[in-house]
């Protein structure tokens, strides 16, 4: 922390050399050109369009407007890419209704465009002020500084009250006339360059916070990034649970009745001439056709365990007295959830305490279930050594997505040396 | 032996009156939902009732919600419950408080018929057959893990033979000792559970549950 004062002078000393200065400059330059356009296009949109609504072209005029908020938007962030090199998301496209008033409705209701021109209208002075400001200490601190090549080769005079004096400039009847005063002045100069750079970069500063507070996705928007990518996991998650059971029943069962068929035909192409052999074949095709029994078994508990009918207690009771690592489950559920969110919840469980037997080392382990009004809330604890959130193929981040297709949420505790607690919220009831 | 059938799948349910009707059971009824096994049982007041749990309409828990239903009414039926699954939950409702008279297996063990006639048997005359499954589950689910611990490995091993419903003798064919070695283990385990001494077998099964559940 003693560090703190030697790099704040540093970045002062250093701040009219970097590129981050004269790109600020530069955008609040360009800026400042687009926000005119910018402003008085919208200006002279809304005000048209305002005298026009009387007529019938008023409001697709107006639509208009709204929406090249959306385009002033666009080139904004651009802008700010460009110069500055901070790439900035943008709202979700804007969905067109069909039809004239469908254009007209949608246009008008579209929130981005309306942000958009609030942004044009707001940034508009911001702009104006600090390229201006930024325009004018830039000029006098270079101006300044530059001062001792003006006066001795520009050889200004100036004449007060009949004396004539070699001199750029006055302070009432203080002259800057001679070498030390002019290299004094110049070196006030160039102080004032160690400054010059600070208004730019902070007017810069604030149109990139009202362009992240306009300019950027709209919570709905993020929302909807947000559904569409849970929504391909829920896809990808149900086409991979598909492939894994029909590889399952393809590679173990199928393979296995193949087998047994097979045997029971060759015993009874044997049972005249050697029944002995033949009993030893049927005996094959007997332990095969229960060891298929019990393979059937788990893959259909894997896409669904049946007792999840009576409820989430009476099928987790079950899951967790089957589990290696001896569980002690508490249950406090009193009203049921939908049947995908109990899904979710026992397979989550079931990864869970698999994890648990698997990579913690532990010698017991906690099932919590409580159900509150509006989630469901499951606690896995275990007495392993924890570390569980760097344990590569847990797992882990595939739950999360999982219960972030019913917006549920995973936390994870586990410190290095344990205990781990993994908690999975899922909500009960649907969001609006 | 008489014998009730709660059997919604068709082939299935053929299957065990066939096989019960070779070894010179006799099958009353075979139905396939649970209100007409009600009214069999009633009807014909069998020795023992096979019930399997996934049947008609919700095919969710209709057999186990009347096999207890069954077991209240008619005491003296004997109760084998069927089913693909052992669920922890089922087994701990259907044992609640007495263990005499009932069995909860997978269908799976219907391939070794000898063995599947012999546990019905054994549920008709008042005693107890519960899967291997069902044992490891209300082990696993048991709170007691610290007493179970005190427990050897043979000691397990009897224990869950006892739950299952086996007598010494059983037990010792199946753990290939004597019975006085059995015996041994069983006076060890009673010790160390606290349990008080039965040789009644559908008794000693009930006090392990008990413990279990407690």
């Amino acid at each position: 922390m003693t560090e703190q004062p030697t790099s704040t002078v540093r970045v002062l000393l250093r701040a009219p050399f970097t590129a981050q200065t004269w790109r600020a400059l530069a955008f609040l330059l360009v800026g400042l050109v687009l926000a005119s356009f910018a402003f008085v296009s919208v200006a002279a949109g809304a005000f048209g369009g305002g005298l026009l609504s009387i007529t019938l072209i008023g409001l697709p005029v107006l639509t208009v407007v709204v929406l090249s908020g959306r385009l002033w938007g666009r080139a904004w962030r651009w802008l700010a890419r460009v110069v500055l090199g901070a790439p900035q998301p943008g709202p979700a496209p804007w969905r067109r209704q069909p039809g004239v008033f469908g254009f007209i409705r949608s246009g008008l209701s579209d929130v981005a465009g309306w942000r958009g021109l609030a942004f044009t209208v707001i940034a508009f002075p911001v702009i104006a002020i600090g390229a201006y400001a930024s325009v004018i200490i830039w000029g006098l601190s270079i101006g300044v500084a530059a001062s001792p090549f003006i006066w001795w080769l520009g050889h200004p005079t100036n004449v007060d009250h009949g004396v004539k004096h070699h001199s750029l400039m006055q302070f009432g009847s203080y002259y800057i006339d001679s070498w030390p005063r002019v290299i004094m002045l110049a070196a006030a100069g160039v102080l004032c360059c160690f400054i010059a750079p600070w208004p730019a970069r902070g007017f810069t500063a604030v149109v990139r916070a009202l362009m992240r507070w306009l300019l950027s996705p709209t919570v709905r928007d993020e929302r909807v990034v947000e559904l569409e990518r849970s929504r391909s996991h829920a896809v990808e998650d149900a086409a991979d649970t598909l492939r894994r059971v029909e590889r399952d029943l393809h590679d173990g069962t199928q393979a296995r009745l193949v087998a047994m068929a097979m045997t029971l035909g060759r015993a009874k192409e044997r049972m005249d001439a050697d029944p002995d052999g033949a009993r030893e074949l049927i005996d094959g095709a007997h332990s095969d056709a229960k060891q298929a029994l019990a393979e059937l078994r788990d893959v259909v508990r894997s896409i669904r365990p049946p007792a999840l009918d009576r409820g989430l207690d009476a099928a987790l009771a079950t899951l967790t007295s089957r589990s290696a690592v001896p569980v002690q489950l508490t249950t406090q559920v009193d009203r049921r959830a939908s049947s995908g969110v109990e899904t979710i919840a026992y397979f989550a469980v079931a990864e869970l305490l698999t994890n648990v037997t698997r990579h913690s080392g532990a010698a017991r382990a906690r099932v919590d279930v409580v159900t509150t009004p509006k989630h469901l809330m499951i606690t896995v604890w275990d007495d392993g050594h924890g570390g569980a959130a760097q344990g590569l193929g847990s797992g882990l981040p595939g739950l999360r997505e999982r219960a972030a297709t019913v917006d549920g949420a995973l936390t994870i505790d586990s410190p290095t040396g344990g205990p781990t607690t993994i908690t999975v919220v899922l909500p009960t009831e649907r969001g609006t | 032996m008489h014998v009730v059938i709660a059997e919604d799948s068709g082939i299935l349910r053929d299957g065990l009156v066939q096989l019960l009707t070779e070894r010179g059971h006799e099958v009353a009824a075979a139905v396939s939902d649970a209100r007409a096994l009600r009214d069999a049982v009633d009807k014909h007041r069998p020795d023992v009732a096979i019930i399997d749990i996934r049947m008609p309409p919700t095919f969710t828990d209709e057999g186990i919600v009347a096999a207890i239903e069954l077991r209240r009414a008619h005491p003296d039926v004997g109760i084998l419950v069927f089913s693909q699954w052992v669920e922890t939950r089922y087994a701990t409702e259907l044992l609640a408080g007495r263990a005499d008279g009932v069995g909860y297996l997978l269908k799976d063990r219907v391939a070794d018929v000898g063995e599947f006639v012999d546990a019905l048997e054994r549920v008709a005359a008042g005693g107890t057959a519960l899967d291997p499954d069902v044992v490891t589950q209300l082990f696993g689910a048991s709170r007691r893990t610290d007493a179970l611990e005190r427990l050897t490995t043979r000691e397990r091993d009897v224990l869950e033979a006892m739950a299952e419903g086996r007598s010494n003798a059983a037990i010792a064919r199946h753990l290939v000792v004597t019975e006085r070695a059995v015996e041994k283990h069983v006076t060890n385990i009673f010790t160390k559970l606290d349990l008080t001494r039965s040789d009644e077998d559908h008794r000693r099964v009930l006090a392990v549950l008990l413990y279990l559940q407690s």
